[in-house]
């Protein structure tokens, strides 16, 4: 029987495009300061960290090592973790199997990513290995630009919905003091006013390049008595890989193909005895690079019925106020510190729980929140939170 | 030592630039394709003995039924259906080579006539007439100028049929 795990301290930096006043091992600090200071907890009381980032955005492969003495892991075990856009998700997993297997009672996941030291798209030349071709694909946002295609086609959702979650996602944004962008959008037409990068994806439509980054403690269910009354509880973890190429990384018009985060639901709902995810779970914070993969993940992750993600945003259904509230914290096209980006997500979904996400905390009482994390080709890792278990 | 006095912050930046000179293998299966291209203008790859789809790209082993995927070796073919495009508005990074590509430099997912996806370029690069860019053939470059794998193909060509 594995340990039960829960988080106890959360902690983030302010997210800003440009960081120039610290360096990479300062920002990261101030993160874990923060964590640490949530969990009223000496770094001394750590014993094991967890760092997770995308190195060669910055371009040190190693960055871990530069800030041992940042992030508490001097003299203590210290594991890097990448899986490319789940990075940090995949960190906490790390971290969640380390204490449930009764291995350390107390770790740290930090998540961080200083994208102004380096040219993150032209580091995305790292990602794929040169033998397959050259030139097929646009990053990350042409990726998506097929999946709105897809989604378009598929399911009848016009530009104005995607703008429709743009406008959600800056409202929770506005609310949220850690968001990079916050905007003060108002209309739809301000989102559609915004100029193309990759046919049919607008400057609005995508995620920023943020600096930031986004600590957790997590502690055994033995360290937790000792250190919070508010712990919130990691119930379930799940991790999905993909191939890399198929028809379509993210929508496929085939409708062949299977999707990493649908597996992955099926099996964290199965286990958790989940049968109407809306009405079990209480909000979610999901990793959506862009507003337009937003109502796609509202299938694959069954809030809705096949092609009809788009309904849910025209009924406000996942607004702050609404029947199921999705990325109050204004989410991944708000704020993209990629290697703490699912960091931050588990991290909004926690604050939910306990009850503490101020401005941005959602209506609904939150007893179970989701956390999801997507990149790569299309791989996926859920946490599913909870206030007991 | 002193105390800065200074009202407006001073940041302090290290340029850091160094190119990396890498050399990769493209081992037995992917060498394969390679030569093919190089040769004969030929795209090839491998059947799964399981499932029986076509692996795109080659591969030692099946991802999907997890068992060898052997040796036998099929043609593919170089016509194709443009299932989708898209093109660039303002100009983007080539995530393969770091390179600036020009606008609109227009992509597809193309169903080849065998059964294999694969993304490549578009010759037309007018945005107004993709749409109408439906059947394609491949257009390989000239003898001396390839040998470099699927890149060997320099876009995909509209057909009539």
């Amino acid at each position: 029987m594995a340990n039960r795990v829960a988080i106890v301290g959360i902690g983030q930096t302010h997210h800003k495009s440009k960081r120039p006043d610290v360096s990479q091992p300062e920002m990261g600090n101030e993160a874990v300061r923060a964590a640490l200071a949530d969990a009223d907890m000496p770094m001394r009381d750590v014993e094991a960290v967890v760092s997770t980032n995308m190195e060669t955005f910055e371009g040190v492969f190693l960055p871990d090592h530069w800030m041992a003495s940042q992030t508490g892991a001097y003299m203590k075990p210290g594991f890097k973790v990448n899986t490319g856009g789940t990075t940090g998700a995949s960190g906490v997993e790390e971290a969640f199997n380390l204490v449930a297997a009764g291995l350390f009672d107390v770790v740290l996941v930090l998540g961080f990513e200083k994208q102004d030291q380096g040219d993150t798209t032209a580091a995305i030349t790292t990602c794929a290995t040169p033998v397959w071709g050259g030139g097929f694909a646009t990053g990350a946002i042409g990726e998506f630009a097929k999946q709105a295609l897809t989604y378009m086609e598929n399911s009848g959702a016009k530009e104005e919905h995607a703008a429709m979650v743009r406008l959600k996602a800056d409202r929770g944004a506005c609310r949220n003091p850690h968001a990079h962008l916050r905007l003060g959008l108002n209309t739809v037409e301000e989102v559609l006013k915004s100029g193309y990068l990759v046919w049919p994806i607008r400057l609005l439509d995508f995620c920023p390049q943020s600096c930031g980054a986004c600590a957790l403690v997590l502690a055994s269910e033995q360290a937790v008595k000792k250190i919070t009354k508010k712990p919130v509880w990691i119930a379930d973890m799940v991790t999905v890989h993909q191939l890399p190429f198929r028809a379509g990384i993210f929508g496929d018009l085939t409708g062949k193909d299977h999707y990493s985060q649908e597996i992955a639901a099926e099996k964290l709902y199965k286990r958790n005895g989940i049968t109407n995810v809306i009405r079990d779970i209480d909000m979610a914070e999901i990793y959506e690079p862009s507003n337009w993969e937003e109502m796609n993940l509202y299938e694959h992750l069954r809030f809705c019925e096949k092609n009809e993600g788009w309904k849910m945003v025209e009924k406000n259904m996942t607004t702050i106020e609404g029947e199921f509230p999705v990325n109050p914290s204004g989410g991944v096209i708000a704020t993209n510190p990629i290697g703490a980006t699912p960091v931050i997500r588990i991290a909004e979904a926690a604050l939910q729980v306990r009850g503490d996400a101020g401005e941005h905390q959602v209506t609904r009482d939150v007893k179970t929140a989701l956390a999801t994390a997507l990149g790569g080709s299309n791989w996926s890792v859920l946490t599913l939170l909870k206030r007991s278990l | 030592m002193t105390q800065e006095t200074s009202q407006k912050p001073e940041y302090i930046f290290v340029n850091y630039s160094v190119p990396r000179i890498h050399r990769w293998s493209t081992g037995r299966y992917m060498g394969k394709v390679y030569k093919e291209a190089r040769d004969n203008k030929r795209l090839v790859t491998n059947r799964c003995p399981k499932c029986g789809e076509l692996m795109w790209h080659p591969e030692p082993m099946c991802g999907r039924c997890k068992v060898d995927a052997g040796d036998d070796w099929v043609e593919m073919s170089d016509t194709g259906t443009v299932l989708q495009y898209t093109y660039l508005v303002v100009p983007m990074w080539d995530p393969h080579r770091g390179e600036r590509w020009a606008n609109p430099h227009p992509l597809a997912t193309i169903l080849l006539d065998n059964g294999c996806y694969i993304y490549h370029f578009l010759e037309e690069r007018d945005s107004e007439k993709l749409a109408s860019v439906k059947r394609v053939k491949a257009v390989w470059k000239e003898d001396g100028e390839r040998g470099n794998g699927i890149n060997d193909i320099l876009y995909f060509r509209a057909i009539e049929e």
